[in-house]
């Protein structure tokens, strides 16, 4: 079931705005213009192997994949 | 010093010579560190440190900043006073929060979208270089076309006049020298007063950066534009968001890296090119080798060699037991050749499909701020080589520069060749 959509979500505290995220899934991320912090933008879902790949590259470890998405009110 | 209760470490062998880079880098060396199970130790000074030489370990290291610090000492292998520590600590010698609070206050100029933006200014300048280097029959690519280029964007978005880039240059070029063991200037090279050890690479040239920070900044106090000084100053203006030691070593720190690092990717770019003339003529078949190509460009180059750690607390890589105190050295140039993680490591091949190189650093959050401005700025320059179907050849050896720290390239002649 690798083509499962998942959720991902930004701890903005941890952000670093090092524009990985932005960089490899431009339709799901976008950093703000002043302080670069990163926010999910869209529908916020994206085949699980490549939201691991950007949880994978964020220099701020600040990405994660929402497991139960419907809980956290995302349509998944 | 190295741990008691286990047996000895294994030396590695000497990498930290700054004579040794006058050959390139020792490839032959690490290969044989990134065998050694564990963590190599690499005596240095009066201790030594732990050598990071794998793919792995360099990323395990970068992405654990509570672990291994940027704070506690500094980002160089060698060792600074406490004073001259904090006299000299900048961006990248910090931790969360400091760190968070700084990178922020740049970052936004940085993003990819932002950096987007930039695209016509780096084509313009690429242009103008390229037609010089080309209508005079070559000459030395670094002070043609390797060091304006990313020299002059970055202080196009500092707002630095484009009069005084030659200045810069100059001035970036004497920095490089501290980190050697050679300073052609005196001590009191353009006013210096301060003692060398406080300033960053111990180079008066670094006093001249700081001043030409302060006048910008007063400058821009008086007359607001749109430009990263100005933000900066205002940052400092609005309560304090940072003070005026963070302003000078960010003014420093944005010239020195966007200066010095892309411009040695660019001179070992046309290097790999001209020596391998098979893969830039399958980027002139295939346009859409270009942005391999450029990640490619910049893992073969690795402009910054290493960067250290320093463990908070006692921990282990590895498998190898870490004392707290201890320093830990990252080897970039290394890492991107792990055959763990590239195949035929040593090839220089425009066709990888990995961007995994650790050029920009192993991942964490120092990971480099002018990342995309520097792959943009290559990415540009291939695509206009390409337009002119620009092959370069290598007239003689290139004058490198003896530093364990960046790879850089002072001079290498190319002349402009035809279509094949
Ligand atoms: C090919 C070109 C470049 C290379 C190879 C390079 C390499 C690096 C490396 C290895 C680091 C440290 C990463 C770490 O500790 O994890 C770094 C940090 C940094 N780079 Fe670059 N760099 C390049 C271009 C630039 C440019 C164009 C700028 C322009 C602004 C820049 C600004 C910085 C800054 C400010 C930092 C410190 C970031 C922090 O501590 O958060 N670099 N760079």
């Amino acid at each position: 079931m690798s083509g499962d959509l998942v959720a991902v979500a930004v701890e903005e505290e941890r952000c670093i705005g090092g524009g990985q995220c932005e960089m490899l899934e431009p339709e799901v991320f976008l950093l703000d213009d002043d302080e670069a912090i990163s926010s999910v933008i869209g529908s916020g879902v994206l085949p699980r192997p490549r939201a691991e790949v950007v949880v994978h590259r964020c220099p701020g470890a600040a990405i994660s994949i929402v497991e139960h998405p419907e809980a956290s009110g995302t349509d998944g | 010093m190295s741990p008691t209760a286990v047996p000895a470490p294994i030396l590695a062998p000497e990498i930290a010579d700054p004579r040794l880079y006058l050959d390139g880098i020792p490839h032959e060396r690490f290969a044989r560190i990134r065998a050694i199970p564990g963590l190599a130790w690499h005596p240095y000074g009066d201790n030594g440190f732990w050598a990071v030489t794998r793919h792995a370990d360099v990323r395990a290291v970068s992405r654990n900043p509570t672990v291994f610090s940027s704070a506690i000492g500094h980002t160089n292998l060698w060792d600074l006073e406490a004073d001259a520590l904090e006299a000299r600590r900048s961006l990248i010698d910090t931790d969360a929060p400091d760190h968070t609070r700084l990178r922020r206050m740049v970052a936004g100029a940085f993003t990819p979208k932002n950096i987007r933006r930039w695209e016509d200014a780096v084509r313009e300048i690429t242009v103008e270089l390229l037609d010089i280097f080309v209508a005079q029959g070559g000459g030395d690519w670094v002070d043609m076309v390797a060091a304006p280029l990313p020299i002059r964007v970055i202080l196009a978005m500092l707002g630095v006049p484009v009069a005084d880039a030659g200045y810069l240059v100059e001035l970036s070029n004497y920095l490089v020298e501290g980190t050697g063991d050679t300073q052609s200037l005196p001590p009191d090279a353009f006013g210096n007063t301060t003692e060398l050890r406080l300033l960053p690479f111990n180079s008066p040239a670094s006093h001249a950066l700081f001043e030409y920070g302060d006048e910008m900044r007063s400058k821009r106090r008086a007359e607001p534009r749109d430009d990263l000084v100005t933000h900066l100053v205002e940052a400092e203006a609005e309560g304090g968001r940072i003070s005026r030691h963070e302003y000078r070593h960010l003014f420093h720190l944005l010239v020195f890296a966007g200066n010095e690092t892309t411009r040695t990717a660019i001179s070992h770019g046309a290097m790999a090119l001209a020596a391998n003339p098979d893969q830039w003529q399958r980027v002139l078949d295939d346009p859409e080798l270009v942005e391999p190509a450029t990640e490619e460009i910049i893992r073969w180059a690795t402009p910054v060699l290493h960067m250290r750690r320093t463990a908070a607390t006692d921990c282990e890589l590895a498998g190898t037991p870490i004392a707290a105190g201890e320093k830990l050295v990252m080897w970039y140039g290394s890492a991107n050749r792990d055959e763990a993680v590239f195949a035929n490591p040593l090839r220089f091949d425009v066709g990888r499909r990995t961007s995994e190189h650790f050029a920009f650093g192993g991942g964490g959050p120092h990971l480099c701020l002018g990342a995309f401005l520097a792959r943009l700025e290559v990415s540009v320059l291939l695509q206009e080589m390409a337009a002119r179907r620009l092959f370069l050849e290598q007239l003689g050896e290139p004058v490198r520069v003896a530093s364990n720290f960046v790879h850089g390239v002072l001079s290498v002649d190319m002349a402009p060749g035809g279509a094949s």
